[in-house]
């Protein structure tokens, strides 16, 4: 695709994303008409409707997208970064990274305000990171020990998680969103809270595409075209953290996004890495609301975990992509 | 010369150390626990006399979960060491590639249904058949281990796919599981998170029965799939040149894997450590010796379970912290240092 061509597509899917959005406010434990969402969005009346659409569906859809767009973002970059087409928020231990920290100051110090838990998540997840890239020796020709690192790192924060949780007494609401994920509640505070850690992940990444770009190539190339190693690594390490630090507290793991949403974008061949970025964002958000209206209307009037849903959507495009042959795994039994 | 014959020698005394370890940690974990028993009480209650108190305790709590967790212990990590033999990837291994997250949907979908089976209006925990929970959950991780197959052979993929594959399935399994808890079973999710953390608490005779007939059969099919074993490690054009029928031996070792993992996760839930780290430790203190690296990995096995529930039970008191917890904790450290060294 051309440039042309691939504006075009980013803005069919933010489209799309758009009324899912509008479609989902309708759907829930009060189904409301068109004609109700349409009056409550643009003429407020301060009815039970105004509630409904302004406080509980509007902001969690949004929440939702801009969650996708995040983890999407994130993997984009992990994966370039590494050249290993596996790396993803999950398999390199970035989520568990960030959760774990998170869940520990959620129930054994309450007093620490919301505010900081992306803070904590961005320290976690970049702990969790190093000590998988140390294993990997950077991720550089040891793709299976990346991932193998990544897995047995989760294994462990994913231990410390459910400690802490049962320590906690097994308060199920808790439990269950530090498990699989969810958007019930998110309010317009979250989102808030949220959006500048996404945005800087989005922006940065779009910002430094040249430097993206050379490291999908590889290392040596990059430094030979100028790319100072040290400085960029760790900034766009830190890039690809921020989302998954600012999108852990409010959405919980939202499993397989971050992996499969990039691999989509990458599918239709869209021209350079900028629009790469764009359609990789613009997919994971429209994967993440699709997931949120999925799991909230399904089994009315109760509500799935969202993580769910995006594992039951991505896990088949993962194994699709495996068996087609199209990750291109390399060194196999090494 | 002589560094490699001393090298030789030195590895079965590794062998040795490694069983006088498992011999001192079985001890230990009868003689200590969270109530103190005097020793000459311990001992004349393992004869059969001594006070009602200490027999009880150690014949009907302490010796069978140290049981149950031994059985468990070879069953994971033979399970982890033959898979990662025959795929050639030290990530392979059943509990973490479907089988463990097939036996928690299965699991979960039995505590779902059981109440509206077997005692309609009730949701009390006393009243659940968890005696049959073993089966329950191994019938669900031989069906995520017959998913595997089929991949590996309807589609003919290379061993790495495979693997990357399974993990993929459990992680869709498990979110089918949480799912259904968080749509449905709130009433009963202790006995889910409990089940899901991997635990040896009050386990029975029962659960050692249950296992003991997969473990002496997995131990006795050793020495019949050894010689193939030896051959699957490599490529499966190079071990059809040596008259290996490769697919049918392939088949037999991964249902022999998947069934030793499926049984043991259903009696004491996933613990999915035991199966990654045990082989690569026994690697790393064995060499690359296969024929030291199999016992190795069974003993190995064994002693990580048994210290790891002792540690468990002593580090948290009354509340003991789970198996699958501990093992997480001082097991992955350990793998990461090994990993690093692997060239």
């Amino acid at each position: 695709m051309d440039a042309r061509k691939s504006s075009i597509a980013i803005g069919v899917i933010i489209a799309a994303t758009l009324v899912i959005i509008v479609a989902g406010l309708m759907p829930g434990a009060k189904t409301l008409s068109i004609q109700a969402v349409w009056n409550a969005l643009v003429a407020p009346d301060g009815k039970i409707e105004l509630i409904l659409v302004w406080t509980l569906r509007f902001p969690r859809s949004l929440a939702a997208a801009v969650v996708g767009a995040g983890l999407a973002v994130s993997g984009y970059l992990l994966q370039s970064l590494t050249r290993n087409p596996l790396a993803d928020p999950g398999i390199t231990g970035v989520t568990a990274g960030a959760t774990a920290p998170i869940v520990t100051c959620f129930v054994l110090m309450p007093w620490v305000p919301g505010v900081y838990y992306p803070f904590i998540g961005l320290a976690g997840g970049l702990a969790a990171a190093s000590v998988t890239f140390w294993v990997a020796r950077g991720g550089n020709g040891r793709p299976l020990h990346l991932a193998l690192g990544g897995i047995s790192v989760s294994l462990f924060l994913g231990a410390v998680t459910i400690y802490v949780l049962l320590l906690a007494g097994p308060q199920s609401t808790a439990l269950l969103f530090w498990i699989s994920g969810g958007f019930a509640g998110r309010t317009w505070s979250h989102l808030l809270q949220m959006l500048p850690w996404v945005m800087i992940g989005l922006v940065g990444a779009l910002a430094l595409h040249r430097v993206v770009s050379m490291f999908a190539l590889s290392d040596h190339a990059a430094a030979g075209m100028g790319v100072q190693l040290n400085l960029w690594k760790p900034v766009l390490l830190l890039l690809s953290i921020a989302p998954v630090a600012g999108v852990a507290p409010v959405a919980g793991p939202v499993a397989f996004v971050g992996l499969a949403a990039p691999h989509i974008a990458k599918f239709l061949k869209p021209q350079g890495t900028v629009w790469e970025i764009g359609l990789a964002a613009a997919i994971g958000s429209l994967i993440v609301t699709s997931a949120d209206l999925i799991a909230r209307t399904i089994a009315i009037p109760k509500e799935l975990p969202v993580g769910i849903i995006t594992a039951l959507l991505g896990g088949p495009i993962f194994i699709y992509l495996i068996q087609r042959g199209r990750l291109d795994v390399k060194a196999e039994g090494a | 010369m002589t560094a490699v014959t001393a090298l030789k020698q030195s590895k079965p005394r590794v062998l040795l150390a490694a069983f006088l370890l498992g011999l001192i940690s079985l001890v230990a974990a009868v003689f200590l626990g969270v109530v103190d028993i005097p020793a000459d009480d311990i001992m004349s209650a393992l004869s059969g006399g001594g006070s009602s108190e200490a027999r009880s305790i150690i014949m009907d709590i302490r010796l069978p979960r140290i049981i149950t967790g031994i059985l468990a212990g070879i069953q994971f990590a033979l399970a982890g060491l033959l898979l990662q033999t025959i795929t050639r990837n030290p990530l392979a291994d059943p509990s973490l590639m479907g089988v463990s997250q097939g036996a928690t949907l299965t699991v979960t979908i039995f505590l779902l249904f059981t109440v509206y089976i077997f005692n309609p209006g009730s949701n009390t925990v006393a009243e659940l058949p968890i005696g049959w929970l073993p089966v329950a959950g191994m019938a669900g991780g031989m069906i995520a281990g017959g998913i595997i197959y089929l991949l590996a052979f309807r589609l003919d993929l290379s061993p790495l796919r495979i693997t990357l594959c399974g993990i993929a399935i459990g992680a869709v399994l498990h979110a089918v599981a949480i799912g259904l808890i968080a749509g449905w079973g709130s009433a009963r999710i202790e006995i889910i998170l409990e089940w899901l953390s991997g635990s040896l608490y009050a386990r029975t005779w029962d659960h050692a029965l249950f296992l003991l007939p997969f473990t002496v059969a997995g131990l006795a099919v050793l020495p019949i799939i050894y010689r193939p074993l030896i051959m699957l490690q490599f490529d499966a054009a190079v071990a059809r040149s040596f008259g290996l029928s490769y697919r049918m031996q392939f088949s037999f070792v991964l249902l022999v894997s998947c069934a030793l993992a499926a049984s043991a996760v259903g009696a004491v839930g996933p613990i999915v450590v035991v199966g990654l780290i045990v082989p690569h430790l026994a690697r790393f203190l064995a060499g690359r010796h296969f024929p030291l690296v199999l016992p190795m990995t069974v003993v190995l096995g064994a002693v990580v379970v048994t210290l790891g529930d002792l540690i468990g039970r002593l580090a948290g008191g009354a509340e003991e912290v789970p198996i699958g917890i501990v093992t997480a904790i001082l097991g992955v450290p350990v793998l990461l240092m090994l990993l690093r060294k692997v060239p």
